[in-house]
């Protein structure tokens, strides 16, 4: 078995899979229904991943049904449990000695994870790299990445556009595809896959299988896009900073950071300090994001007093600041950020918008 | 922040409200109990018949303004404490009694009383800060003990109180909660609201209700605009909005507007 190859194998396959990583010790966490959500869950047993499932998409919208069809993700993403909601820091004790929390950072496998979190797994490592969060590396390297390819993307997805989907190339240790009639394809993409893979007595998929796989991935490919490309997407932002559309959207934007909350790369925090009566205190970090009034509110003033500042912001810097600072776009195209917008805001048509504005005002 | 080094003088004061908030304080458990380690309960008649003529270093104020006896109370109190801190919705921004500020005072008092002649009351219901200059406000209906708790503890201990003024949103997000609007199309006043409560309502899958009041900068406009659009007829937006904090200021200016529209 080599890395990057295809190999050929059933449905249950998957469920030997499961139990393979249960029984070397991995803590497995997968999408799971919870309250007519597919949540990422803590998951006991592989039937509890809800296979035949799918889950409608749409600004601002989300319902699961059980019509035997696909599902792709629910709000939680892999930064829940790398970069945790909310997180002790350390507590200082009345003599200003500092006490650090001790942490328990079990094998955790991800299951069935989409590519587009995996991209925003890769996009993470490069903001909590070297001098980043030690938490988050700690958890990262105890990850073991499974990635199921998106045949069928959601009504909200524009990972095609993004280039991170709808099929995983690399970063993962295991991918695998169903693609129909119980068939399914694995590819290891680590020497620890291929290790675990190899339990399975797998054997290299056939030709069909794997024409079958490319026109799958074509045909995912043509569904998952927004109608905007990547060419020269930071420049033609930055000539729109003006742009009349981040004012309208503004009307209609709540501010609630709902996009930040389910953003799998969005990482800005807020640090509160809960003192206790004995003279000391924890220092906690929670999440927090840009569209929050005060995110940006300094000693002596605010840099984005507006909304549409904020929004501007966001926008401005998962597509054009990213990039400078940590060498990636900021954004997946998960579209998390369009399904759980309380308001529907869709952020595919924003920065359409706001490209086309620019082109039309170059052209004249 | 005791005037001597010795306990903090604490006094708990009641005006229209029905006492929950208070009681929050109460239910603070063993939390009680080491806060009385630093503090004197000097004044809290639903605790204790004691009373303390003052001076205060802190005092809690919980319930609206809406009787004359009222605004010269508050004003005592205000001259005989150093740190006054609202708590509760009534405090903060007037209560659900302010209600009867959006109508004709005076059929209210002939609907509510059989001999409306005998009742002096102001015509609104309005919050503390409109009479007294107040240090801090926690609101909530009632508020969350744990934030009251925290409150205490920052103001005992010398710190200037913060907390946060963001969405219920983010709130109900970081304890993991899926929207109930996006998820359930259930109607939810939570990315206007105020986070505190520890997104209780969400978090049972219901819709908030603005029990705590608006957050900082809320977009009351936008959101009775999507509400329309999923489906919840004004008329029912409008009872939504009015039912807390109906008199707080940015609510109060978009119902206002949005009413007459």
């Amino acid at each position: 078995m080599f890395r990057g190859s295809v190999y050929s194998g059933v449905e249950d396959d998957l469920k030997s899979l499961f139990n393979i990583v249960v029984s070397r010790g991995y803590r497995v966490i997968g999408p799971k229904l919870v309250d007519s959500v597919i949540r990422l869950e803590r998951l006991h047993d592989f039937n509890e991943i809800p296979y035949g499932y799918e889950d409608k998409q749409a600004p601002g919208y989300y319902r699961v049904v059980n019509n035997g069809g696909r599902f792709r993700h629910g709000p939680d993403s892999p930064k829940r449990f790398l970069y945790p909601p909310e997180l002790l820091l350390f507590i200082i004790r009345p003599n200003l000695s500092i006490e650090y929390p001790r942490f328990e950072f079990a094998k955790t496998a991800l299951f069935g994870i989409k590519p587009c979190d995996l991209a925003a797994i890769n996009v993470m490592d490069g903001v909590q790299g070297e001098l980043g969060d030690e938490y988050y590396q700690k958890v990262r390297e105890n990850l073991l990445l499974i990635v199921e390819n998106c045949v069928e993307p959601g009504g909200t997805c524009f990972c095609a556009t993004m280039g991170t989907g709808p099929f995983a190339f690399k970063g993962f240790d295991i991918a695998y595809t169903r693609i129909g009639n119980g068939a399914v394809i694995f590819q290891p993409g680590s020497d620890l896959g291929v290790d675990i893979l190899s339990e399975l007595g797998l054997r290299p998929a056939e030709d069909e299988q794997v024409d079958r796989l490319r026109s799958l991935m074509m045909e995912a490919s043509k569904k998952a896009r927004a109608e905007f490309t990547l060419e020269n997407l930071p420049e033609t932002l930055e000539m729109g900073l003006d742009s009349e559309v981040y004012r309208k959207i503004a009307e209609k934007c709540l501010g609630c950071a709902n996009c930040n909350m389910v953003c799998p790369t969005c990482f800005c925090f807020d640090v509160l300090d809960e003192p206790e009566l004995d003279g000391s205190a924890k220092r906690v970090r929670i999440w927090d994001g840009c569209h929050s009034y005060s995110y940006a509110q300094v000693a002596g003033g605010h840099f984005r007093k507006s909304l549409y500042a904020r929004y501007r912001h966001w926008v401005l810097h998962k597509f054009v600041y990213w990039l400078r600072q940590f060498g990636t776009f900021g954004c997946v195209g998960c579209g998390r950020c369009i399904t759980w917008c309380p308001a529907g805001i869709d952020l595919r048509q924003v920065v359409r918008d706001v490209v086309r504005e620019v082109e039309t005002r170059c052209r004249r | 922040m005791s005037r001597d080094g010795g306990k903090v003088k604490l006094a708990v004061f009641k005006f229209s409200s029905c006492s929950g908030c208070q009681d929050r304080l109460i239910d603070l458990g063993e939390n009680l109990l080491s806060l009385t380690e630093k503090v004197e309960v000097a004044y809290f008649l639903e605790a204790s018949s004691r009373t303390d003529p003052g001076p205060y270093d802190v005092a809690l104020i919980e319930g609206s303004i809406s009787t004359p006896h009222d605004v010269e109370l508050v004003k005592e109190i205000r001259k005989n404490s150093r740190i006054v801190i609202t708590i509760g919705t009534c405090a903060v921004y007037g209560g659900i009694q302010a209600l009867r500020n959006w109508m004709n005072y005076q059929e209210v008092v002939k609907q509510v009383y059989p001999r409306p002649e005998w009742i002096n009351s102001l015509e609104k219901s309005t919050p503390v800060s409109d009479h007294i200059k107040v240090d801090y406000q926690v609101s909530g209906c009632p508020v969350n003990e744990l934030q009251l708790f925290n409150i205490l503890k920052q103001v005992l201990t010398g710190r200037r109180p913060y907390h946060r003024l963001e969405s219920l949103c983010q709130e109900c997000k970081r304890r993991g909660n899926a929207c109930v609007m996006v998820s359930r199309g259930i109607p939810c006043l939570g990315p206007i609201m105020v986070e505190g409560c520890g997104a209780l309502c969400p978090s049972y899958g219901r819709g908030c209700y603005g029990c705590f009041g608006p957050m900082i900068d809320p977009k009351p406009d936008a959101l009775a605009m999507r509400l329309e659009e999923i489906g919840l007829p004004k008329e029912e937006v409008i009872i939504r909005l009015r039912g807390f904090t109906s008199w707080s200021d940015p609510i109060r200016r978009f119902l206002e507007r949005y009413e007459r529209e």
